[in-house]
């Protein structure tokens, strides 16, 4: 079988020149910047090597600071690596010459995107080791290490998606590059401050129908990582606190706790809610929602892009 | 209804080996308020090189775009070698070679790379990459830069792997769109004379450009036009004749003397030798029709109108 023609192209064009590895050194020097400061944090307040249960709390912060680094540096680098994909080859005026080939618009897509997924998957497994340290202090598993890159691997994989899509929409690089970085920091800061901007609003705090949705903060990269990392004791909340990700997984507890346990409080009235059938204490866990709810933007906007690529006649038929 | 709805589909791609190439009926594009092609009535034989001549503005690229299945006609029909672009895109890219006006390369692949992306893109076998680059870069003459990189290569070159490009996949038709623009004298004669190849290979070229003697040298057949609207089509000669328009010819004695001459046709060219050698017994010792007769048809036909 024939590999995609764009994803050839692009990673043999995206691997000549140095920028790749540049990208790949700054990834990897921010990482292990990051895992040596929260270890040299933890030193420098006690004997760490005399407290196994000290250690194993290291072990874990440092394994949460890691990702929630590893996931920073993702949405800032899928915007920057991805948001010309498409646009750019309008800059240049590629695309024509493409479109009058035999390749099918979904195809461009589709090999846009994996080009972009390929690179950031490359970052992600080059970071496996930094990770490893934390395996090797303690208080994590090698399944979590796994789990944390593989969860960062979907994010990576979603907003790749979605900023290549994006970019089809454009014509400019300039323009979507903003549009990308203004996209993923919705994606990041909308629902958050929606949430509590509504819970500030709202000032009864009570466990009742006016409370936001916690589903509001379920559609967040931060807070999927967070759930999906949680480990095997989800009671684990407060253990290894100061990171943000613990954070993300307070707010959504204490989100879902105001709402009985429900995602979707949003709507006040039970016949409304009979209506659509929506169980008030469904199960989904946090990460499983965001990671839907992304799916979804994400399926929606490749859609439009697919559109955008066709040429007239073939939009038409 | 247009007609470009109303035809039926079996009928488009009932007659691939036509003697016409490219047919438009009517073809109209608007742009908002901007009518870009006006009732466009145009028949490219096959086998011909045909030269479309406006100035900038009168609709040329947008004909192109339309014949290359990137644009739709706002009304009219266009058949490509018997298929209707709007109905069976994919029909008529399989059989038509499109150069744009605008040089769009990618400038991190090598040469030879970059051929092999649209072979690829074509879905031509992986197996047929290497003879297929090395006989494209022979005829293009670029065999000895297949492995530079795109960047470095001249305007002329870039012009002529463009050319390359549009070539990968043996099409009968190609449609370029101002090849020779920014060329320098001896990349245009060379380019010329590759398309005059490419033509006695078989394939139909429709060629755009703002350099007429260029064309007039090359063209088997010329449409002109302005303001999207056509103003006049065929061989340029028998526009001429139609158009009752006069040549320039130069006479040069033995005497050392030059006399220039106004005539209106090929009988009137005629009449003039036989007159000048076997009525006034004068020594001629050269014969030639100026060339800008396109040039002349340009400006006579066209009025300098800007949308």
């Amino acid at each position: 079988m024939m590999m995609n023609p764009v994803l050839s192209r692009e990673l043999r064009e995206r691997m000549r020149t140095g920028r790749a590895f540049a990208v790949v050194g700054i990834f990897l020097l921010l990482l292990t910047l990051t895992a040596y400061l929260v270890y040299q944090g933890s030193t420098t307040t006690g004997d760490i090597s005399s407290d196994l249960a000290r250690q194993t709390r290291l072990g874990r912060d440092l394994y949460e600071w890691v990702l929630f680094v590893m996931l920073t540096l993702v949405l800032f680098f899928v915007p920057a690596l991805t948001a010309g994909a498409i646009a750019g080859e309008r800059e240049r005026q590629t695309l024509h010459p493409l479109q009058v080939t035999l390749l099918r618009p979904r195809g461009i897509l589709v090999g846009k995107v994996l080009a972009g997924t390929s690179f950031m998957l490359l970052l992600l497994f080059a970071a496996l080791p930094v990770m490893m340290v934390a395996y090797l202090l303690g208080g994590i598993r090698p399944l979590d290490g796994l789990k944390g890159v593989g969860i960062i691997c979907v994010i990576a994989i979603l907003l790749t998606l979605m900023v290549t899509a994006l970019s089809a929409l454009t014509r400019r690089v300039q323009t979507a590059t903003l549009l990308a970085y203004g996209f993923t920091a919705l994606l990041v800061l909308l629902g958050p401050l929606l949430y509590f901007t509504m819970r500030v609003a709202d000032g009864s705090q009570g466990n009742d129908v006016e409370n936001p949705p916690a589903l509001l903060l379920a559609l967040n990269p931060i807070t999927i990582v967070a759930d999906a990392t949680a480990g095997e004791n989800s009671s684990t909340v407060g253990v290894g606190s100061g990171n943000p990700l613990n954070w993300a997984r307070e707010e959504v507890v204490k989100a879902k706790s105001l709402n009985d346990d429900s995602w979707f409080a949003w709507f006040p009235e039970d016949s409304f809610r009979a209506q659509f059938r929506i169980d008030r204490r469904d199960g989904f866990p946090a990460w499983a929602v965001g990671t839907l709810g992304l799916t979804v933007i994400a399926a929606l906007l490749s859609t439009l892009a697919v559109r955008r690529l066709r040429t007239p006649a073939e939009t038409e038929r | 209804m247009s007609a470009t709805i109303e035809a039926p589909a079996d009928e488009v791609t009932a007659t691939p080996d036509a003697p016409v190439a490219v047919r438009a009926d009517h073809v109209s594009k608007r742009y908002g308020n901007l009518l870009a092609v006006n009732q466009l009535d145009l028949t490219v034989p096959r086998g011909s090189i045909f030269g479309l001549i406006g100035p900038n503005g009168a609709g040329k690229s947008t004909t192109f775009a339309m014949i290359s299945s990137l644009l739709l006609p706002t009304s009219g029909r266009i058949t490509v070698m018997g298929a209707d672009p709007s109905r069976k895109p994919r029909t008529v890219r399989r059989r038509m070679g499109y150069m744009p006006d605008n040089l769009g390369v990618y400038d991190n692949l090598r040469v030879d790379e970059y051929l092999e992306f649209f072979a690829a893109s074509y879905g031509i076998a992986r197996t047929e990459w290497t003879d297929l680059v090395d006989g494209l870069l022979e005829l293009v003459d670029l065999s000895v830069k297949r492995t530079a990189m795109v960047n470095s290569l001249s305007r002329g070159m870039k012009q002529r792997l463009s050319l390359a490009r549009a070539l990968v996949h043996d099409p009968e038709l190609l449609v370029l769109d101002e090849p020779a623009s920014g060329l320098d004298p001896r990349a245009r004669v060379e380019l010329r004379e590759l398309l005059k190849t490419l033509n006695g290979m078989g394939k139909t070229i429709i060629i755009s450009s703002h350099i007429l003697s260029e064309l007039e040298e090359m063209c088997t057949d010329v449409a002109i036009m302005e303001a999207g609207k056509l103003l006049a089509a065929g061989p340029p000669r028998q526009i001429l004749e139609r158009l009752g328009g006069s040549r320039n010819v130069r006479v040069r004695f033995a005497s050392g003397t030059s006399e220039s001459f106004t005539v209106a046709g090929d009988v009137e060219q005629a009449e003039l030798l036989r007159r000048l050698v076997v009525d006034e017994g004068r020594d001629v010792v050269e014969f030639i029709e100026e060339s800008g007769g396109l040039e002349q048809l340009f400006m006579s036909l066209t009025e300098g109108i800007v949308q």
